[in-house]
C-alpha cells in the first residue's frame, strides 16, 4: 500500500467531516496533511534513468569459498532522493560479507558501487537484477524498477584427482591412448608372439621361442593401447539418493563422477555424462579440457529428482552411448536395478558400477540401537547379494563406503598394477 | 542492529513528536474537563514508543488515525483548537519518522545515515511548520467579507491545483 493513502484517507475524511457539521476547523486540522502530501507529489521524481553493472571476482567456485560481488549503479536521470537498492541473490547462496541491500541518494549522473561476499553450495548460479524502489523526499510517492545486471556464477564440485583408472572396454577409437585394445601392436605390455616379418626391430625377436624352431623367428607383439568411449551415467533419482531426515548420498555420487570424468579426460578418452534424474540432462561426448569443462558445469547444474518415468533405470537412452563402449554408472543402487544392468551388458557394453554405500550411509547416523543394527545387518545382507548378482552378470562393482576417500578406493580398485606385478601375473 | 545503534537523531525526534502529539491532546482534552480519555493517551503514546523498539510496524498507522480521530472528536467537541491541531501534527510527524526510522535500517553501516537523518528532518520540519502555520491562519484569521470576484478566481485556483494533482497522482 502506498504511503500516501494514510494521509489522503486523513484528509478526505477531515473534508467530509467539516462539510457534515459545517465546521472549518477540520479543515485546518487536514492542511498539515495537505501539505505533507503535496510536498511529496509536487518533488517526486519523474525522470528515473538507473543503470546496474555486476562484476564477479570469478565465474567458477570451488563449494563454500568466497566470492566478490561488485554491483555499480549510475544514475542517467534526475536527482533521487532516496534510492533503496536491493540486489536479488539467487536461493542458495549467502552472504558472508557485507550487504546486498543499500540506501543511498543520486545526484544527476552519479554512480554508487558496493561490494558483498557471497558463498553457496554446487550449483549453477544466475544473477538476473537489481531491485531499485525510489522514493521521494517525504517517501509520499514509491516506485520500483529492476535494473537488469546479470551476472552467472558457477559452484563445481570438488575435483579429486585420480591416477590411473583402469577400464577395459571391448571397443576402443583408432587413437592411442591408454586403454588396453586387445589387439597386437606397437605398446608396452606383452600381448604375444608372431613369425617375425621384415621390417621388425632386432630387439623385439622372441629368442626363446625362435630357439625351438630351426627355420622360423618369432617377434614380440605388444597389445596396442588407444582411447576409449565412456559414458558416465549420474543416477539423480530420488528413491536411490535420499533418505530419512534429509540426507542426501547425491554430493557423493557428484564428487565420484566429477573424479572419474576428469581422470579419463586426462587419459584422452572420450567422455560423455548423462544425468539420469528427474530429467535427462545428456552431456555430448567430447575430448580434452574443453569437454571437462562441459562436464563440470553439467555437474554444477545436476539435481535429484523424482518421476514416475525415470524412476528406474528400464529407460535409459542405451543409443547415446558407442556400441560395446564403457559406461560407468554411479548409483546407490536399487534391487530393481539389476535387470536394466544385466540388459546392458547383454547388449555388448562393458559396464562398471561405482555404488556409494547407502547402507554404511544410513547407519552412520541412525542412533545405535539393537533394532538398527539389525535391521542394518539384514538390509546390508540384501545389498551384497543385489553386488554379488550384478558382478556375476559380468559387471565390476566398486562398493565405496563414503567415509573413505574416493581416490583411496580408486587406487586399490582400479588402478594399474605395476609392471613388475603384472609380469608375475598378479 | 543493536539499542544503541538505533538510538538517533531520527529515534530522539520520533519521541518528541509522540510527547507533542500526545502531550496536545492530553492538555487539550485536560482544559475541556475529560480525564478519562487522557489516560489513554498516555497508554497510546506509551504503546506508540514501545511499538518503535519491538518494530510493531502496523501500529503506528493505528496510532496516527487514533490521534487524528481525537483531535477531530476534539474539534467537534469544540476544545482548543490548537492542541487538537498540535496533537494530529504530532501523530503525523511521528507517523512519518516511524517509517523513516524503519527505512533507515535498510541501510549498510556504509550507507550516509546521518545525512539522510538531517536532510528528511529539515524537510519534515519545513512542511509540518508551513501545514501548521496554514492551519492557525484558517483558524485565526477571518476574511469578514469577500468580494466576489476574489472568490471565483479563488474557486478556479482550487480546481486548476484539483486538476494538477490528479494528473500528477494518475502517475503513481
Amino acid at each position: 500500500m502506498s504511503r500516501s493513502f494514510l494521509p489522503g484517507v486523513i484528509v478526505y475524511s477531515l473534508i467530509l467531516a467539516s462539510i457534515v457539521a459545517v465546521r472549518g476547523e477540520f479543515i485546518a486540522l487536514a492542511l498539515p496533511f495537505v501539505m505533507y502530501l503535496l510536498a511529496g507529489f509536487l518533488r517526486a521524481p519523474d525522470d528515473v534513468k538507473l543503470e546496474a553493472a555486476r562484476h564477479l571476482s570469478t565465474e567458477r567456485a570451488a563449494p563454500g569459498s568466497d566470492v566478490v560481488v561488485t554491483v555499480t549503479v549510475t544514475n542517467r536521470g534526475s536527482h533521487l532522493e532516496e534510492v533503496l537498492l536491493e540486489d536479488i541473490l539467487p536461493p542458495d547462496l549467502t552472504i558472508r560479507v557485507g550487504l546486498s541491500r543499500h540506501l543511498v541518494r543520486f545526484a544527476k549522473g552519479a554512480s554508487y558501487t558496493f561490494s558483498y561476499t557471497v558463498s553457496g553450495p554446487r550449483g549453477g548460479y544466475g544473477f538476473e537484477s537489481v531491485e531499485a524502489t525510489i522514493k521521494d523526499r517525504l517517501a509520499v510517492t514509491s516506485r520500483k524498477v529492476r535494473l537488469e545486471a546479470k551476472g552467472q556464477l558457477f559452484v563445481f564440485p570438488p575435483v579429486t584427482r585420480l591416477r590411473h583408472v583402469a577400464i577395459r572396454p571391448r571397443r576402443t577409437r583408432v587413437y592411442a591412448g591408454m586403454i588396453p585394445a586387445r589387439v597386437g601392436g606397437a605398446g608396452t605390455e606383452f600381448f604375444g608372439v608372431r613369425e617375425y616379418q621384415p621390417g621388425d626391430p632386432p630387439h623385439s625377436i622372441n629368442w626363446r621361442a625362435s630357439a625351438r624352431h630351426e627355420e622360423l623367428l618369432f617377434s614380440n607383439e605388444f597389445q596396442q593401447e588407444r582411447v576409449a568411449d565412456v559414458g558416465i551415467v549420474l543416477d539423480g533419482r530420488l528413491r536411490t539418493n535420499q533418505f530419512t531426515r534429509g540426507h542426501s548420498l547425491f554430493e557423493y555420487s557428484v564428487l565420484a563422477a566429477a573424479a572419474l570424468a576428469d581422470a579419463l579426460l586426462t587419459q584422452g578418452n572420450r567422455v560423455g555424462m548423462l544425468v539420469y534424474a528427474s530429467f535427462l540432462r545428456w552431456t555430448f561426448p567430447g575430448y580434452g579440457r574443453v569437454q571437462r569443462e562441459r562436464i563440470l558445469y553439467a555437474l554444477a547444474h545436476a539435481k535429484p529428482g523424482g518421476s514416475e518415468v525415470f524412476s528406474d533405470l528400464e529407460h535409459m537412452p542405451t543409443r547415446l552411448f558407442p556400441p560395446e563402449s564403457q559406461i560407468i554408472l554411479v548409483s546407490p543402487l536399487h534391487e530393481d536395478d539389476l535387470s536394466p544392468l544385466v540388459q546392458l551388458r547383454a547388449q555388448g557394453y562393458q559396464v562398471m558400477v561405482v555404488s556409494p554405500n547407502p547402507v554404511q550411509f544410513e547407519l552412520s547416523y541412525l542412533p545405535k540401537t539393537q533394532t538398527v543394527e539389525l535391521a542394518g545387518r539384514v538390509v546390508r545382507m540384501e545389498r551384497m547379494l543385489l553386488l554379488q548378482k550384478i558382478q556375476r552378470a559380468g559387471i565390476q562393482v566398486l562398493d565405496w563406503d563414503v567415509n573413505e576417500p574416493f581416490d583411496l578406493l580408486v587406487k586399490r580398485k582400479l588402478s594399474r598394477p605395476p609392471a613388475w606385478l603384472r609380469a608375475v601375473g598378479g | 542492529m543493536g539499542l544503541r545503534d538505533e538510538v538517533n537523531v531520527t529515534v530522539v525526534a520520533f519521541v518528541l513528536s509522540v510527547l507533542l502529539g500526545i502531550g496536545s491532546l492530553v492538555i487539550g482534552y485536560s482544559q475541556a474537563g475529560f480525564a478519562d480519555p487522557v489516560r489513554w493517551f498516555v497508554v497510546l503514546g506509551f504503546l506508540w514508543l514501545a511499538a518503535h523498539w519491538q518494530r510493531w510496524h502496523w501500529f503506528s498507522p493505528v496510532a496516527l488515525l487514533l490521534a487524528v480521530a481525537a483531535a477531530a472528536y476534539g474539534v467537534w467537541k469544540e476544545f482548543r483548537t490548537v492542541w487538537m491541531i498540535l496533537g494530529a501534527l504530532g501523530g503525523l510527524l511521528g507517523w512519518d519518522l516511524f517509517d523513516f526510522a524503519r527505512r533507515l535500517r535498510y541501510a549498510a553501516p556504509t550507507d550516509d545515515i546521518r545525512g539522510m537523518e538531517r536532510r528528511h528532518l529539515e524537510r519534515v520540519a519545513v512542511v509540518v511548520i508551513l501545514g501548521l502555520v496554514l492551519a492557525l491562519l484558517s483558524v485565526y484569521v477571518r476574511i469578514q467579507r469577500l468580494a466576489f470576484e476574489v472568490a471565483v478566481g479563488l474557486i478556479l485556483l482550487a480546481a486548476l491545483g484539483l486538476t494538477r494533482l490528479v494528473i500528477g497522482l494518475r502517475k503513481y
